[in-house]
This record gives structure tokens, C-alpha cells and sequence, in this order.
């Protein structure tokens, strides 16, 4: 319910973003530049498994990169992956060193002053923790004063810190935060609840559960360099999103690769749902 | 033939209290390399046991074993390789190049009779020397521009190149005090006979002094460049492609199984020894060979 | 004290890449504080540790058991042949399992090291076995002959060592010994790979909340650490000159 009311007000809320944009001329240089390469260039995760992670071949593979590659097919272009990081991918989209970028990045008003945000939002989630079942913790407050892992750049780890008083260690990669976690130098693990029910469901964590109620549910989004939002490479990249809601492209991929279905990718086909289809 | 004095060139035969010249095994500035190429080679293998014995005291905490843990590092490890080893010796390379040219020149402003040139060198390698890598690195990566443009040519400068760049700035200040040492420990004696033969100091320094000193800076600085290669895993909390990034996500590929981090840090550690050991051990040749013979 | 919050608040506004947020902030603030200080405490435990430790190590390479010598040369070479970093890695992730824990609320186990104890426990370690190296060199310099005539006085050999030996070791071995705490000063940042809140940090997360503060909070923290290693230099170059041997050495 809250989703459905979160997800009308991000398109009302784009909706209405052309009619406060100041009109500038389009001079669409990324679009270009990447039509007259005939090449696009996309930042991807590649240690966020299953959005982007590796194959012993070294290949960059995931949800995200098969969005990229649809992309990129569309476009009539070729493809190159590069590997970012949450703490260089808009830095990279800024500079030009990517074209695109589809990294697992959180919709938040401060990065929408430095990237290009466009909508609608391809996927959601919230913040939640992975804590051992043997404690049975019920509410957001069994962490205070308490210590709790995460991953270094994440933004909701100054949020819970704030807000319930917990003690966050944060470490540079998921392995530690996990083994830390193991090793009982923590309660629990905050991180996105989507990563955290893919790691339950892998069968590794059967100690662990997700109790707390999912907070601070935040859309995921893609960016364009700034200039391009409200040109033709920004209202390309609405229109893809938009397409892969309608036609369930989106769900699919879910399935592939074995993520949890979500309620939000189903209330989103149904609110796009072509009225003349059977 | 060698002249014996006691005392300079071997240990002093007096039997008075005095106190013997500071005479370490080796030369001071070869801590790392001395130790390195101390041992055997077996020794290597020897220091993994107890590494790989880990994983059988650990509490197992699931039915992934360490066969299993084994068996996936074997997979990873031509990928490791090509993408992840090479670029820390890539770094490491192309680190010291640049560093030791930038750090001669230093050195040579060390010295200079200018003194405005001499206290900016002095200033720019003690900075360099006392600043910790990480923060070199941690700056030079994030402000760095990706691309330059020069004449209307926009060149990319990737991620390694960068961190080439960030280390190359210590090891500079680190050779230029080396260089500066080695020219300092040439008798003056030698300047003073050059000079009443109407040398000029520029041909005194390049014809005279520094291939004397050339010889003598050879093991320290490749005993930087051990230091060096061994502080390219730095990168990785930068998130520069090198092994321990790659291995990062390689684990994180096979959904973090704490068993993975002994395989995989394991192998990282026995890579590094494999590449520096015969360094270490052509340095202390090296050194023996270029002992100063009086 | 408004004066500088006030000025600062306004470059952040003028100029939005240099959001100096620590200087008006004073949760930032608290952070940076937090930090420096700590890296103050990591950095004097260890250096004292580290000490310790070389000088434990280098008597104990003068032992007659065969065992303890092989065991200190052991030690010497798995810790001058790692890098440091995943030395850290090591200390905190593998050996941490063995610690002992204690449990305040019935569940969470916190061992009696915690990460910063970790840190300081491998950073001495790792700086100690430069240190026996280092100590060793100083003890051979030492004559025999004063060895000899402190021993023909009735003086154990651990009160040679001590009472003899070892003030003239630590003055002989003080160049060395100084470039070595100093590199360990600076190797103290790499705590940050297991989540030790120094400076480091403390600034990174600074950053990664408020991108418009990074160059800034990166300046400031090559300064800071300029500044602490200029202060131990100094100190160091001090003592130095202090315990010079009237006649000896360069």
C-alpha cells in the first residue's frame, strides 16, 4: 500500500519535474558521442551478486548488466562494462568516463543534484538487517547502543546510528561484515533488504533471519550524465524503464536470476498495464 | 687487491673497550631484502601449513567444506592472474619508474648551490616521506581528473594508472633521499681533487661521483621496490582492479563463505612471496658484489 | 566561535565542492575529534608495544635454547615478508575467532580484543620484528671484552643486558630505530581495512555522507598526519641529539 502511494508520488513527482526545469538548449553530446562511437560505455557493479558479480572468466554478469545490454541492443551500439564502486560511480558518470550508469544506486534528492535521475524508478528497497534467530530481536530499538556491521558508503548507516543509537562498524567489503557478523562481533547486519533475502534464501544463513519491518524503503535508480536528464538520452533511458515495467521484462529477469519476486515490480506492471492488451 | 684497515672495511681487532663500529649483518637500509632472501625456498611452503590448518580448527558453520573452498579458488585462479597479479606488478613497475626518475632529480636538487632549488626539494621529499601511502593514495585517486586533454588529444588515465601515480610519490622522496645519501658518502677528498683539475660541478657529478654511486644504490633501491610491490594491495580499498579486489568479488561471486577468505588470502600472500623472494635474493648478491672495496 | 561557523557556512555556499562541514558541524566535528585521537592512542600503544617486543626479542635471540631462538627467527620472517595489510586481515579475522569472550546481555560475544586491540597487537607485532633486527645490530657493537668484564663482576647475564649492554645498544641503533617508529606512524592507517574508527575513518565516512566536503576533509587529513609525523620526527631528532656518544657515530 505504502509502495503504491510512494511509487504515484515519484511519477507524479516526475511528472511534474519538466514543468520546473529551467529550458535549456539540448546539445545531447553523450547521446551523440555515443551514436558516432557506436559504442556505450555502462557502470556496473561487479561485487553485488546478482545485480552485477563475476564469472571465473572474469565477465561481468547479472541483472543489471542484462538491463545494460537491452540497452545498448536498442541503441544499435556495442557494449563495455566497467566495474564501479558506490564511492566512484557518480563521480565517473560526472567526469565522462561512463555513459551510463545502472550500479545498484539509491534515488536520494542530494545525488540527483549531481547525476541525472531519470524515472520511473526500475526496482526498490529497503534498509533491514540479517541478525541470528537466537536473539529474537522484534524492533529497530534492540539496537541501540549495540554494535552493527555495514558496509562502508552505504547512506543508511548514518540513518540508523541517528535514529536508534546502534553502534555501526562499517567494513570495505561484504566478506567482513558477513564474517564479523559470524564470528558474533555484531548483532546484526544492515544492509538492503533485497541482498540480505537473496543471501537467506541461498540456504548458507539458516541461523539468520530478517525480522524488523523494512525502513526508509528507497527506490533504486539509474543516471544519466546531468546534462542529458532532460534531453534525448534522459527521456530515452524514462522510456526504457517504463517499457521493461509494461512488458514484465523486468519480473523476468528477477526470476533469472533468482531474486525474490517483489510486490513493487507487480504493482508497477499493473499500473502500466497497456489497456488493450489480452 | 682490497686494502685491509680494521675498523672501515672489517671488523676491528683491538682489544680495548671500545666500542666496535656499528656493523649490522647487512646494510641498515636492507631490513626487508636480507630477510626475504634469508631463507630457503621451502620456507614459503612451510608458512602456508599453518595457514591452511586453519580452516579444520575453525567451527564449520554450514556443509561448505574446504575442498569445496579449495576447489572454488582453483577455478578463480587464471582470472586472479591475468586481471589481478598483473596489474599489482604492472603498478609496481611503472610505480618505481617514475619514481625513481622524478626521485633522482630530487636528489640532485638536494644538493644543489642554488638554495631556493635545495629547500623546495628538501620540502617536497620530506612531505613526500612522512605523509602515510594510504592518504597519498586516497587523495591522488579521488581528485585526480580520469582524462586530460593535451593539444586537442583527450587521453583516459584508467584507475591503476592513478595508483601508479599515487605510490610513485613516496618512493620519489624515498630515492631521492637515497640518492642524496649515496652522493654524501663519496669522500670529499674526490670533489676537491676534481675541482683543482678544472672539472666544473656539472662534470663532476655526472662523470665523476654518480657512477660511483650507482653501484651503491642499487640494493636499497630494489630493496624499495620490494617495500613497494608489497604495499600495492593499498589500491584495493580504492577499488583499483589488483588481486585483492579481484578477490573480493570473486568471493563475493560464490556468496562469501567465510572458508573462502584463507584459500583466497592465502593465495594472494603466496603470490606476493613467489614475485619478491628472487628479488630479494638478487639484491643481496648485488650488494655483496657492489661492496665498497677500499 | 559563530565568526568561523559563520564564514565557513558561507564558502560551502559560494564554493559547493568545498563544503568544509567539520569546521560549523559539531557532529562532524565530534568525528574528526574522535578520530585524531585516536589515531594519537593507536599510534603511542603501538610504538611503545613495538619496543617492548624488539627488546624482549633481541635478548631472546641471545639465548643458549635453541627453541627460543628458532621460534624469535620464525616470527622475524613470517612478519618482515607480508604485507601488513592482510597481516591486519589475519590478526582480526582468523585469530579472532580464538579469543575468548565475554557476554554483557546473554548473546553477543565480545572478545576481549576488540578490532582497535587487534590493530594495535598486529601493527607492534609487525614494527617488533624490525625492531629485534634493529636491537640485535645495536647489542653486536657492544664489545665482548665489556661483555667479559661485566660478567667477571658477578652481573647475571640479564643484568648485563640491562645495566650494560642494552644503554649502549639503544644509543648505537637510534637511526634506525626512529625511521622505523616514524614508518609505523604512518603504517597505522591501514587499521582502517577492519573498521577502526581513526582519522582515516572517520573522514572517508564523512565523505561518502556529504560529497560536497571531500576535498576538504582529505586536505585536512594529509595535514593532520603531516603534522603528527612532524611532531614524532622532531621528537625522535631531539632524543637523538641527547643521547649522541660524544665522538661516535656519523
Amino acid at each position: 500500500m505504502i509502495k503504491k502511494i510512494l511509487a504515484g508520488a515519484v511519477a507524479a513527482s516526475f511528472a511534474m519535474a519538466p514543468m520546473v526545469a529551467t529550458a535549456e538548449q539540448c546539445s545531447n553530446d553523450t547521446w551523440n558521442k555515443v551514436m558516432s562511437r557506436g559504442k556505450l560505455v555502462v557502470g556496473v557493479k561487479a561485487d553485488y551478486k546478482p545485480w552485477g558479480f563475476r564469472n571465473t572468466d572474469g565477465e561481468i554478469i547479472g541483472m543489471e548488466i542484462d538491463m545494460a545490454k537491452n540497452v545498448a541492443d536498442t541503441m544499435g551500439v556495442d557494449i563495455e562494462l566497467v566495474a564501479v564502486q558506490s564511492s566512484n560511480r557518480m563521480q565517473f558518470l560526472e567526469q565522462g568516463k561512463i555513459d551510463l550508469m545502472i550500479a545498484t544506486m539509491s534515488d536520494r534528492k542530494d545525488r540527483r543534484e549531481i547525476v541525472g535521475i531519470v524515472g520511473p524508478n526500475y526496482y526498490t528497497s529497503g534498509t533491514n538487517v540479517m541478525s541470528p534467530k537466537a536473539l529474537g530481536l522484534t524492533s529497530w530499538e534492540d539496537l541501540r547502543g549495540k554494535p552493527v556491521c555495514g558496509k562502508q558508503g552505504a547512506f543508511y548507516n548514518q540513518i540508523v546510528e541517528q535514529r536508534y543509537g546502534a553502534q555501526i562498524i562499517a567494513f570495505t567489503g561484504n566478506a567482513e561484515a558477513k564474517q564479523a557478523l559470524r564470528d558474533k562481533k555484531c548483532i546484526a547486519w544492515v544492509y538492503d533488504d533485497s541482498s540480505i533475502g537473496s543471501d537467506l534464501s541461498s540456504g548458507e544463513w539458516d541461523d539468520f533471519e530478517m525480522p524488523l519491518n523494512s525502513e526508509d524503503d528507497n527506490p533504486w535508480a539509474l543516471a544519466v550524465p546531468k546534462a542529458e536528464q532532460n534531453c534525448v538520452f534522459g527521456r530515452f533511458m524514462s522510456g526504457m524503464q517504463y517499457q521493461w515495467h509494461q512488458d514484465g521484462t523486468l519480473a523476468e529477469l528477477e526470476k533469472k536470476w533468482g531474486i525474490k519476486p517483489t510486490k513493487y515490480l507487480q504493482d508497477k506492471q499493473a499500473q502500466y498495464n497497456d489497456w488493450l492488451a489480452e | 687487491m682490497a686494502t685491509r684497515i680494521p675498523g672501515i672495511s672489517e671488523l676491528s681487532t683491538t682489544d680495548l673497550p671500545v666500542l666496535k663500529p656499528f656493523l649490522p649483518r647487512s646494510s641498515p637500509q636492507l631490513h626487508t631484502s636480507a630477510w626475504l632472501a634469508g631463507f630457503s625456498p621451502w620456507t614459503g611452503l612451510l608458512l602456508f601449513l599453518p595457514l591452511m590448518l586453519w580452516p579444520f580448527a575453525s567451527h564449520a558453520a554450514g556443509n561448505y567444506t574446504i575442498i569445496d573452498a579449495f576447489g572454488t579458488l582453483w577455478h578463480w585462479i587464471p582470472f586472479l592472474l591475468k586481471s589481478g597479479f598483473l596489474f599489482n606488478v604492472i603498478i609496481s613497475l611503472f610505480a618505481m619508474l617514475i619514481g625513481t626518475a622524478a626521485g633522482i632529480v630530487l636528489g640532485l636538487g638536494q644538493i644543489s648551490k642554488i638554495s631556493v632549488t635545495r629547500k623546495i626539494s628538501w620540502f617536497i621529499t620530506q612531505l613526500f616521506r612522512n605523509s602515510p601511502w594510504l592518504v597519498l593514495l586516497f587523495i591522488v585517486l579521488l581528485a585526480f581528473p580520469f582524462e586530460i586533454t593535451v593539444f586537442g588529444v583527450i587521453i583516459m588515465i584508467p584507475d591503476w594508472m592513478k595508483a601508479v601515480i599515487g605510490l610513485s610519490l613516496p618512493i620519489m622522496a624515498n630515492i631521492s633521499e637515497i640518492v642524496r645519501g649515496a652522493i654524501m658518502s663519496v669522500p670529499t677528498a674526490q670533489w676537491e681533487a676534481a675541482e683543482s683539475l678544472a672539472f666544473s660541478r656539472q662534470q663532476i657529478l655526472w662523470r665523476i661521483i654518480l657512477p660511483q654511486c650507482f653501484k651503491r644504490m642499487i640494493p636499497p633501491w630494489m630493496n624499495w621496490y620490494a617495500i613497494l610491490t608489497m604495499a600495492t594491495p593499498l589500491c584495493s580499498l580504492l577499488g583499483v582492479e589488483e588481486i585483492i579486489t579481484l578477490s573480493r568479488q570473486a568471493m563475493e561471486a560464490e556468496n562469501n563463505h567465510p572458508e573462502l577468505l584463507v584459500p583466497f588470502y592465502s593465495f594472494a600472500l603466496g603470490l606476493f612471496f613467489i614475485y619478491c623472494y628472487p628479488i630479494a635474493r638478487m639484491t643481496m648478491y648485488l650488494e655483496r658484489r657492489y661492496a665498497v672495496k677500499i | 566561535m559563530d565568526i568561523i561557523a559563520d564564514f565557513f557556512r558561507q564558502i560551502a555556499e559560494d564554493y559547493p565542492r568545498w563544503n568544509f562541514i567539520w569546521m560549523y558541524e559539531p557532529l562532524q566535528q565530534g568525528k574528526i575529534l574522535s578520530g585524531i585521537w585516536m589515531t594519537i592512542k593507536l599510534s603511542f600503544y603501538c610504538l611503545i608495544l613495538s619496543v617492548v617486543i624488539g627488546i624482549v626479542g633481541a635478548f631472546a635471540q641471545g639465548s643458549k635454547n635453541v627453541i627460543i631462538r628458532s621460534l624469535v627467527q620464525g616470527y622475524i620472517q613470517f612478519f618482515r615478508n607480508t604485507p601488513p595489510y592482510v597481516q591486519l586481515l589475519f590478526f582480526y579475522f582468523a585469530l579472532g575467532q580464538f579469543t575468548p569472550t565475554y557476554s554483557p546481555d546473554g548473546w553477543l560475544e565480545i572478545p576481549i580484543i576488540s578490532n582497535v586491540g587487534w590493530a594495535i597487537i598486529s601493527l607492534s607485532f609487525f614494527a617488533g620484528a624490525f625492531n629485534v633486527e634493529i636491537f640485535r645490530a645495536g647489542i653486536e657493537a657492544v664489545a665482548d671484552s665489556t661483555k667479559e668484564a661485566a660478567e667477571s663482576l658477578g652481573f647475571s647475564r640479564f643484568q648485563t643486558f640491562r645495566y650494560v649492554v642494552f644503554p649502549l645498544a639503544i644509543r648505537v641503533s637510534l637511526p634506525s630505530l626512529n625511521n622505523n617508529l616514524i614508518n609505523l606512524m604512518k603504517t597505522t592507517t591501514q587499521a582502517y581495512g577492519i573498521a577502526v574508527p581513526e582519522l582515516l575513518y572517520q573522514s572517508v565516512t564523512i565523505w561518502n555522507d556529504y560529497p560536497s566536503a571531500q576535498y576538504p576533509t582529505m586536505l585536512l587529513v594529509f595535514v593532520v598526519y603531516i603534522l603528527l609525523v612532524g611532531v614524532l620526527v622532531m621528537s625522535m631528532n631531539r632524543w637523538e641529539r641527547k643521547l649522541r656518544i660524544p665522538g661516535y657515530g656519523h
